[in-house]
């Protein structure tokens, strides 16, 4: 568990360069080092007067179960949104109307927003979820084979979050 | 019961991928959201375009959530008392209305509509806008203004 640093509310008070005891605070990039970080040492985190600090965990829980008929009409909202960027994506592709273009961007950009949400209240809310590896090993035993599956990148990933 | 990747649509596929690669990016973990990134890419670059599509088939699919599939999602949320999902279908709702009206102004005004002035969307929740300059707050969502983008006209 290591804490990091949220930009936008840094002050620049340097209470935590004072307080860290490994030096991870102190970085040219104005991040944390997580490296360097003491897991869940906080004293950073307790110390920040702009509240700019916080820990991120290695661990989450299993994501709330979901009744059935939730995730079953859920999912049907996600393939009608899915549907909706495909049209919008379709007619912008056969136009050269600017403001044409434009809207069907918005609906475009809109709609994957929605089915995301949709997707994180159907049991994917994090990628270190047993929903979330079964998942991409799904793909990869689906579309592994394909050409532009990027496989490696996936096996890594799936390591990664075991 | 997990979703099945095999009845997935392809766009379904790269938001399920751009979803997690939104996750990983909040707990900062870059490589893993660089990953699901590609295989969101790669999904995308699989569906195929539709050459008689129209914006009137965008509005009827549109319509067909606001009459059936947010009432049916609803009514299991309810049921459940689950108020995650109440919370995404709230949200998700009132966005596609949005949508719908702005496809509705855009039928009757075409370039005018947006001449003049800016379109915006709000990155958490979907919130269209159209105006000059957005909300102060998301009046979905509540997340600050930083959050809210604009979509510019492009020339091709």
């Amino acid at each position: 568990m290591h804490a990091a640093r949220n930009l936008r509310l840094c002050t620049k008070d340097c209470v935590c360069l004072f307080i860290c005891p490994t030096g991870a605070t102190n970085t040219e990039t104005g991040q944390i080092d997580f490296d360097k970080c003491l897991d869940g040492c906080r004293l950073c985190v307790d110390a920040c007067p702009s509240g700019a600090i916080y820990l991120v965990s290695s661990t989450y829980p299993a994501p709330q179960p979901k009744h059935p008929s939730v995730l079953e009409t859920l999912y049907s909202l996600v393939r009608s949104k899915a549907a909706q960027e495909d049209v919008a994506h379709s007619v912008k592709e056969g136009s050269d109307d600017a403001a044409l273009r434009q809207i069907c961007t918005v609906v475009e950009t809109s709609s994957r927003i929605i089915a995301e949400d949709l997707w994180r209240e159907s049991g994917y809310i994090i990628a270190q979820s047993e929903a979330t590896r079964a998942l991409l090993k799904a793909m990869i035993s689906e579309h592994g084979t394909m050409e532009g599956f990027p496989r490696t990148e996936v096996e890594e990933l799936l390591s990664r979050l075991s | 019961m997990d979703a099945d990747v095999r009845q997935m649509t392809w766009t379904e596929l790269a938001a399920l991928c751009t979803n997690l690669e939104k996750a990983c990016t909040k707990q900062l973990k870059e490589e893993e959201a660089r990953a699901f990134a590609s295989l969101a890419s790669f999904y995308a670059s699989k569906r195929k375009a539709q050459g008689d599509a129209s914006l009137d088939d965008l509005l009827a699919l549109i319509e067909a959530d606001l009459s059936t599939g947010y009432r049916s999602a609803n009514e299991a949320a309810n049921y459940a008392d689950d108020r995650g999902a109440k919370r995404a279908l709230l949200w998700g709702e009132k966005a596609t209305k949005l949508l719908k009206s702005l496809l509705a102004r855009y039928a009757k005004q075409k370039e005018a509509l947006t001449a003049d002035t800016g379109v915006f969307v709000c990155e958490i929740c979907g919130f269209v806008y159209v105006g000059q300059q957005p909300p102060e707050v998301c009046p979905i969502c509540k997340v600050p203004s930083f959050k809210i983008h604009e979509v510019k006209k492009e020339a091709i």
